[in-house]
């Protein structure tokens, strides 16, 4: 381990043990990065180019996977509807983030660190059991339904509440709302007082203060929260797998079903490259939007 | 700071108070029906009982699978410790162009979407002959939660002052005392944040381990077979009693870190 904190301590040693050591130190630090993350990846990568035949894998580099997601008909509209479906979850995420952000941005003092932080403790609570809850209420069996059979407002169980496309988007949404809070709240926070004062002086309403100097200083934070939904959201497949039901199939289900039944590990990991082009390009946007806003 | 007249004051509070039930409200009512039952489409009141909390203690299944969760998460948050720490040094010690791209490597499972991160994994596994087991699911979270520790690491090595260490080395002290008797201690609250927040993640790491991981599961993975079969009070119960872990290890990583936006 090289212990160089701030200075050169390279200097102080006798020069050629200290290169020889310099050098085995680095070449481990990038051993084993290089190693479990970077070539895993790249084997991934290979493995979209390799194909299925007869059920064997076929170790020959073609495109033929890529050529069959855009060609097959059942893929496409699956990939759009999941892009769709993201999106209004980062929506959803965001319309319910931004007031909520607000409303703590608002707190005078030390408290709103306490206030933020009941909206942030969901995050470290287990992911499966907040799913498993959500489904527990949503059910046909569920608690929602049984409530209202007691409460005599309905005679049948409503089924419509869950598995289909509404209910990931819903569940989806619940899970990422913390996320969304958090880059919004801290983007509310370094608005600088004195811009504010300024704009009030200047004889500017609430509203104008609003939509004129607060709006356009939080948009940064606003599109890093809906990137950060929308990413997590996509990506997530045991959320649709859960609450989804045979209606609510994503992209994200049909990339793992490549790994589990259909057992086709080329084709997925080709499905999984896509997913990844999305995701980069998401970012891409988000960067753009960033550097042209920056607060 | 931000003000807000009345009106716009209610109407925020309001919607925050909604939020609040939409997080908050699933999870209280699993804790609810870990003690009732539901009988006729109405809570029995008479039912309350700790039943389904004492068969948890005899369900070797969810035994098995708290232990193996300790034990990935113990083992996957030490590895990411001592490699993390040690590419935090090397990071701060170096002027090489590769470290960037270094860096970027150490945070690429982090950012990708997990799914990726786990497929990547299973197929380096496969084609490397590693059978999936707990080493591999140890592996796999090392791996996510490594970037996190590093940078927790890397901010508190690089807010030290450098002449820490030249002042050590100008009293005599070697690398290694320098580093036992001087950086060690200034690091101890950054690796213990550091610590506590990979192993919260590792304790409730779902699509990474789900990927990789063999026959022997962690809770996650045990309470996803568990949930594919329907509701029980049990299920309840284990949910209740996670809960209380995993809020106690929140509180206890946010006492650690401080509150989270903290200037």
């Amino acid at each position: 381990m090289s212990l160089r904190a701030g200075i050169d301590v390279a200097e102080l040693d006798e020069g050629r043990r200290a290169r020889s050591y310099r050098i085995a130190t680095t070449a481990l630090a990038y051993l084993i990065p290089g190693v479990f993350i970077l070539l895993p990846l790249i084997l991934f990568l290979v493995q979209s180019f390799y194909y299925v035949d007869h059920g064997k894998e076929v170790h020959e580099l073609t495109l033929r996977n890529y050529v069959r997601f855009f060609n097959d008909a059942a893929f496409v509209p699956v990939f759009l509807r999941t892009c769709i479906l993201c999106l209004a979850v980062a929506v959803i995420a965001v319309a319910f983030a931004y007031p909520v952000a607000y409303l703590l941005a608002s707190i005078e003092g030390r408290r709103k660190y306490v206030f933020a932080l009941a909206f942030v403790i969901p995050l470290m609570m287990s992911y499966i059991i907040k799913i498993y809850a959500i489904r527990a209420i949503l059910g046909s069996n569920g608690f929602l339904n049984r409530i209202l059979l007691a409460l005599g407002i309905i005679d049948a169980p409503l089924t419509f509440l869950i598995f289909n496309l509404q209910a990931v988007a819903l569940t989806l949404a619940i899970l990422l709302l913390p996320f969304a809070i958090l880059p919004i709240f801290i983007a509310l926070e370094r608005i600088p007082r004195n811009v504010l004062d300024a704009s009030a002086d200047l004889g500017a309403s609430a509203w104008q203060t609003f939509r004129r100097v607060i709006w356009p200083l939080s948009l940064q934070g606003t599109v890093v929260a809906a990137t950060f939904t929308f990413v997590l959201a996509l990506g997530d497949f045991v959320t649709p797998q859960m609450v989804g039901g045979t209606s609510g199939m994503t992209f994200g289900r049909i990339i793992y079903s490549q790994f589990g039944f259909a057992f086709n590990w080329p084709f997925g990991a080709a499905l999984s490259v896509v997913l990844l082009a999305l995701v980069l390009v998401a970012l891409a946007i988000t960067g753009l939007v960033t550097r042209r806003h920056p607060s | 700071m931000i003000r807000l007249s009345r009106g716009a004051n209610a109407v925020l509070l309001s919607i925050a108070a909604f939020v609040l039930v939409v997080l908050y409200g699933p999870l209280l009512v699993a804790v609810f029906f870990s003690f009732f039952t539901f009988e006729n489409n109405a809570v029995n009141w008479g039912s309350f009982s700790f039943d389904a909390y004492a068969s948890l203690a005899h369900d070797e299944g969810i035994i098995t699978a708290v232990l193996n969760t300790f034990l990935v998460g113990a083992v996957a948050v030490s590895i990411a410790l001592v490699l993390g720490t040690a590419l935090a040094f090397h990071y701060n010690g170096s002027r090489s162009r590769f470290r960037e791209l270094l860096q970027l490597v150490i945070f690429l499972p982090f950012l990708m979407p997990p799914i990726i991160t786990g497929l990547s994994l299973l197929v380096f596994f496969r084609e490397a002959d590693i059978p999936r087991s707990l080493i591999t699911v140890i592996i796999g979270h090392a791996v996510f939660v490594l970037a996190l520790v590093y940078r927790i690491i890397l901010n508190r090595l690089q807010t030290l002052p450098s002449s820490l260490v030249a002042a050590s080395l100008d009293l005599g002290a070697s690398r290694w005392q320098t580093f036992r008797y001087v950086l060690a201690p200034a690091l101890m609250p950054a690796i213990g944040s550091a610590a506590i927040l990979a192993f919260a993640l590792s304790f409730d790491e779902t699509l990474i381990t789900l990927l990789v991981t063999g026959t022997s599961s962690t809770l996650p993975m045990r309470l996803w077979a568990m949930m594919r079969m329907g509701f029980s009070p049990d299920i309840n119960a284990l949910v209740a009693l996670i809960l209380i872990g995993s809020t106690m290890l929140a509180l206890l990583a946010m006492r650690f870190v401080g509150a989270p936006a903290r200037r």
